[in-house]
C-alpha cells in the first residue's frame, strides 16, 4: 500500500490537520481575531464532515469519497492485522464527533472578538476532534489508546486555556492526573493482553480467544487476559466518567470554561463509549477464554462475567449520577452529574452486546451530542447575559428571555427522555433492545426507566425555577459584561477587553444560530427518526458481525 | 542470546504499577504526581519489552511490535511530563503553589 | 541460579527499592536523584534483556530529559530549591488499594512455568523498519500528540503581554 492512497483513506482528518495547522498559522502572523480563526475551524469541520457524509455513500455527495465504494462494512482478509479498519458504524462516530466540534466552534464564536487565546482554543479542538475520528476507525489496541491521547492532551490544555482562571487551572490539573492514571492502567492492561496474544489487533483480540487458551500450542494464559482486561476496564471507565471513576468529571466540567465543558460532556467523553465498543464487545460476544479461579472454582467463562460486570457498572452509573444529581445546586454540576448517569445508560448497549442494543446506544450518544451541548452552550449564553452559576440564579428566566429558555426547557426535556424529542426515541431503542434481549437484561431496562422517571425530577426543578418562579427582588443585577470574570469563565474571558455588546441581547448570532440549530434537530429527529435510524441499525448489524 | 525466567518481570513491574498507583492517591505535590506517574509509565514499557523478549506462543506474535509500542511509549511519557509542567508552571503563576491539596476552589 | 538472573534480582530489587524512596524522602531535589537511579536502572534491564536501543532511549529522554525537566520543574516553582516537603499521611485506604492491585495483579505470576526461557534478541534495523513501516501509523499519531502539546503548552507557559 503506497503512501498517497493511505492518506486518501484519511482525507477528513488531513484536513482538520491542515485546519489547526492554518490556525496556528493565522495566529503567528497576528489575526488574532476570533472572527478569523473561528470560520477557518467551522469551515473546516464543514468540509471533513462532508467526506464523511461522501465516504458513508450518502447520495448528493458519494462522488467525493476518498474511500471508493464498496469498501466500507468489508471484511479484513483472514490473517491480517490491520492497525485500522473503516466501518460504517465507525464513520457514523465519526460524524457524531464532528458535529460535536461544529456546535461548539460555531457558538464560541460569539465570545469577544479580541479574546486571548481563541486561536489555542480553536487549533486544540480541531487537533482533539481529529484524534476522536481516529478512535473511531481503530482496529488496534495501542492505535486505539494512542489515538485516545490525542484527544486527551488537548483536552487538558483546552480546560486551562483561559490562564487567568484559578478554578479552571485547577481543574485542568485535576484532569490531566486522572487523565494520566487512565493512561498509565490502560497501557498497562494492553500490555498484559500484548504478552497473552501476540499482538494487539483488536481482531485478534476478539476472536481469537482460543490462542489464550492454548489452543494454538502456547501455554494459555487465562489470567493474563482477565487482569488485562480488567484494568482496561478500569482505564476506560475513567474516560467515559463510570461510577467508582466518576469523581473528577464534576468538578472538571464545573471548573472549565462553559464552552470546552460543552466539547468535553457533548464529544470528547464519547470516545470512551466507542473504545467500549471496539475492546469489550468481542469477549462480551464471544467469550471463548474460562479461566480456573484458585480455588478450584471454574472453568468460568469470561463472556458471561464481563457482561454482569458492565451490566452492574451501568446501573451503578446511572444511579448514583441521577441521586447525586438531584442534589446539586449549581447548574454546571446539576448537568455534569446528569451526563454522567447518562454514560450509564450508554454502556447498556455494551453489556448487551446485541445489534439493536448498539443501535440504542449510539442513537444516545448521538441524542447526547447535542442536548448535552446544546445544554452547556445555553449555560454559556446565560452566564454572559449575567446570569449566576446556581439554579437558582435563573429564576424568572421564562419571562426575560423567552426564547432562550424554551430551547433549553426543550434540552432538559429530551435528556429526560419525553416523547417527541429525540432523547425520547434513543432510549426507546435502547430499553425494548434490553427487554428483547431476555434475561436479566430485562432489569437493565426496568432499572433505565426508573432512572428516567428520577431524572424527570431534577430537570422538572430546574423548569419550575426558570418558568413559575418570579424574578428575585433584584439581586443587583451584574452588568453583563465583565463585573464577574472569574464566575463566569469563558462567557466574559479572562483576558478579555471591552467589546461592543453582542446582537440579539448579549448572545450573539452565532451562538444563537447554535441553540436553534440543536432545538431543530432535537424535534425533527425526535419526530421523524427513520431516516438515522435506518442505517444506524444498518452499521450496528455488521460491526457485531464483523467480529471486533 | 541471555536466558531468563519471565516469572520475576511480570512481579517487577506489577510492583511499579501498584507503587504508582499509591503514589498518585497519596501524593499532594505535583512534582511527585508526575512522578508517580512515569514510574507507572515506565512499567508498561518494561511489560512490553520483555512480552517480546519472551514470545508466549501464539502465532500472531510479532515481537518487533512489542519494541515499536515501548519506543512510542517512552515519547509519550515524556510528552505527558511535558504538559503537566506546564499547567504545573501556569498554576503555579497564579497562585504561587504546585500542592493538590491546596487547589480546593472547586468545591462547593 | 546464572549471573543473568542474579543480575536482574539485584537490578530488580534497586527499581523497587528507588522508586518507594523516590515518593518518600523528604526532599523533593532527593526525589529527583533516586528516580533518576530509577531511570537508570531500569535502562540496565533493558540491556540485560536483549533490547540495547531501547536502553539508550531510555537513558536519553529519561534519565537525561525527563530528570532535568522535573528539576527544572522545582526549581522554577520554588524560592529555595532545598527544602523540606511535609509528607502528607500514607493513607489506609490507598495503601489497602495498592497492595490488593499488587496481589490481584501477581496472580499471573502463578500462569508462567518457572522455567527459563532464552531471550528473542531483535536488531536495530528490524527495529527501525518495522517502527517506520508495519506501525509507522503509531509514530504519526504520536506526533499529533505531541504537536497539541507543543501548541498547547507553549501557549500556557508564555507570560501573557497585557
Amino acid at each position: 500500500m503506497s503512501l498517497v492512497t493511505t492518506l486518501l483513506d484519511f482525507l477528513p482528518e488531513i484536513l482538520l490537520l491542515a485546519g489547526a495547522l492554518l490556525v496556528f498559522l493565522v495566529d503567528a502572523l497576528g489575526l488574532r481575531r476570533i472572527e478569523v480563526v473561528g470560520s477557518i475551524a467551522v469551515v473546516t469541520i464543514l468540509l471533513a464532515l462532508l467526506f464523511v457524509f461522501a465516504d458513508l455513500g450518502f447520495a448528493p455527495v458519494a462522488f467525493l469519497a476518498a474511500i471508493p465504494p464498496g469498501q466500507i462494512d468489508v471484511f479484513p482478509p483472514a490473517g491480517s492485522t490491520p492497525l485500522y479498519w473503516f466501518t460504517s458504524l465507525g464513520l457514523f462516530f465519526q460524524t457524531f464527533f464532528l458535529l460535536a466540534a461544529f456546535l461548539v466552534a460555531l457558538a464560541s464564536m460569539s465570545r469577544p472578538s479580541r479574546e486571548r487565546g481563541a486561536a489555542v482554543f480553536y487549533g486544540l479542538i480541531l487537533l482533539a476532534t481529529l484524534g476522536m475520528m481516529l478512535v473511531a476507525v481503530a482496529s488496534d489496541l495501542i492505535f486505539l489508546l494512542i489515538a485516545i491521547e490525542v484527544v486527551s492532551i488537548p483536552s487538558y490544555l483546552l480546560v486551562a486555556y483561559t490562564r487567568r482562571d484559578t478554578r479552571s487551572m485547577e481543574a485542568a490539573m485535576k484532569f490531566f492526573i486522572v487523565g494520566a492514571l487512565s493512561t498509565v492502567l490502560s497501557f498497562f492492561g494492553a500490555s498484559f493482553l500484548y504478552g497473552a496474544y501476540g499482538t494487539t489487533n483488536l481482531f485478534v483480540l476478539a476472536s481469537g480467544s482460543a490462542i489464550a487458551n492454548g489452543a494454538a500450542g502456547g501455554g494459555g494464559f487465562p489470567l493474563l487476559v482477565v487482569i488485562g482486561y480488567s484494568l482496561l476496564i478500569a482505564g476506560l471507565a475513567f474516560k467515559i466518567t463510570l461510577v467508582p471513576f466518576h469523581a473528577w468529571a464534576v468538578d472538571v466540567y464545573d471548573g472549565a470554561p462553559d464552552d470546552v465543558s460543552a466539547f468535553l460532556a457533548g464529544g470528547t467523553k464519547k470516545i470512551g463509549l466507542f473504545a467500549f465498543f471496539l475492546v469489550f464487545l468481542g469477549p462480551v460476544l464471544f467469550a471463548k477464554v474460562a479461566f480456573q479461579w484458585f480455588g478450584g472454582i471454574g472453568p468460568v467463562s469470561f463472556g458471561p462475567v464481563l457482561q454482569v460486570l458492565l451490566s452492574i457498572l451501568a446501573v451503578v452509573t446511572m444511579s448514583v449520577g441521577n441521586v447525586l444529581a438531584l442534589m446539586q445546586k449549581s447548574m454546571k454540576r446539576m448537568l455534569a452529574y446528569s451526563s454522567i448517569s447518562q454514560a450509564g445508560y450508554m454502556l447498556i448497549g455494551v453489556a448487551i452486546g446485541t445489534a439493536p442494543a448498539l443501535t440504542g446506544a449510539s442513537l444516545q450518544v448521538f441524542a447526547h451530542v447535542f442536548m448535552k451541548s446544546g445544554a452547556f452552550l445555553v449555560v454559556a449564553a446565560a452566564a454572559g447575559l449575567g446570569v449566576g452559576p446556581l439554579i437558582a440564579d435563573w429564576r424568572g428566566l421564562g419571562q426575560k428571555r423567552p426564547w432562550l429558555s424554551a430551547a433549553f426547557a426543550l434540552m432538559l426535556l429530551s435528556l429526560a427522555g419525553m416523547p417527541l424529542t429525540v432523547g425520547f426515541v434513543s432510549k426507546f431503542v435502547l430499553f425494548s433492545a434490553a427487554i428483547e434481549a431476555q434475561g436479566y437484561f430485562v432489569w437493565l431496562a426496568v432499572a433505565g426507566l426508573l432512572n428516567s422517571a428520577l431524572s424527570v425530577f431534577y430537570y422538572g426543578r430546574v423548569l419550575k425555577v426558570i418558568y413559575f418562579d418570579s424574578p428575585a427582588a433584584a439581586p443587583a443585577v451584574p452588568a453583563p459584561e465583565g463585573a464577574s470574570p472569574a464566575a463566569s469563565g469563558a462567557a466574559a474571558g479572562p483576558d478579555h477587553t471591552p467589546t461592543a455588546p453582542l446582537a440579539l441581547g448579549g448572545l450573539g448570532y452565532a451562538r444563537a444560530a447554535t441553540i436553534a440549530i440543536v432545538a431543530i434537530v432535537i424535534v425533527v429527529l425526535g419526530i421523524y427518526p427513520g431516516p438515522l435510524l435506518q442505517p444506524l441499525a444498518a452499521a450496528a448489524q455488521h460491526f457485531i458481525r464483523l467480529g471486533l | 542470546m541471555t536466558s531468563l525466567s519471565i516469572v520475576g518481570f511480570v512481579g517487577l513491574s506489577t510492583a511499579l504499577l501498584a507503587i504508582s498507583t499509591f503514589g498518585i492517591l497519596t501524593r499532594r505535590n505535583f512534582i511527585l504526581l508526575l512522578i508517580s506517574i512515569e514510574i507507572g509509565m515506565n512499567a508498561a514499557i518494561l511489560d512490553f519489552l520483555y512480552f517480546a523478549a519472551f514470545p508466549t506462543g501464539s502465532h500472531y506474535f510479532d515481537g518487533l511490535q512489542g519494541q515499536s509500542i515501548a519506543i512510542v511509549l517512552i515519547g509519550l511519557a515524556a510528552t505527558e511530563v511535558a504538559v503537566g509542567l506546564a499547567i504545573v508552571l501556569a498554576l503555579n503563576r497564579l497562585k504561587g503553589s504546585i500542592n493538590v491539596a491546596e487547589a480546593s476552589s472547586l468545591r462547593e | 541460579m546464572s549471573l543473568e538472573e542474579l543480575a536482574f534480582l539485584v537490578l530488580a530489587l534497586v527499581a523497587v527499592a528507588t522508586a518507594v524512596l523516590a515518593l518518600f524522602v523528604r526532599e523533593l531535589v532527593h526525589t529527583i536523584l533516586w528516580i533518576g537511579v530509577f531511570f537508570v536502572d531500569l535502562a540496565a534491564i533493558y540491556f540485560l534483556i536483549d533490547a540495547p536501543f531501547l536502553g539508550v532511549l531510555q537513558l536519553g529522554v529519561y534519565a537525561g530529559a525527563v530528570t532535568i525537566l522535573l528539576l527544572f520543574g522545582i526549581m522554577v516553582t520554588r524560592k529555595r530549591i532545598f527544602s523540606r516537603e511535609a509528607i502528607t499521611g500514607i493513607g489506609a485506604l490507598p495503601t489497602a488499594l495498592a497492595v490488593a492491585m499488587f496481589v490481584f495483579l501477581a496472580l499471573v505470576v502463578g500462569e508462567f512455568p518457572g522455567s527459563e526461557q532464552p531471550v528473542a534478541a531483535y536488531s536495530v534495523t528490524d527495529l527501525s523498519r518495522a517502527l517506520f513501516s508495519t506501525f509507522g501509523v503509531y509514530l504519526l499519531l504520536l506526533g499529533l500528540v505531541m504537536l497539541g502539546a507543543l501548541a498547547g503548552a507553549i501557549y500556557l507557559v508564555r507570560e501573557g503581554r497585557e
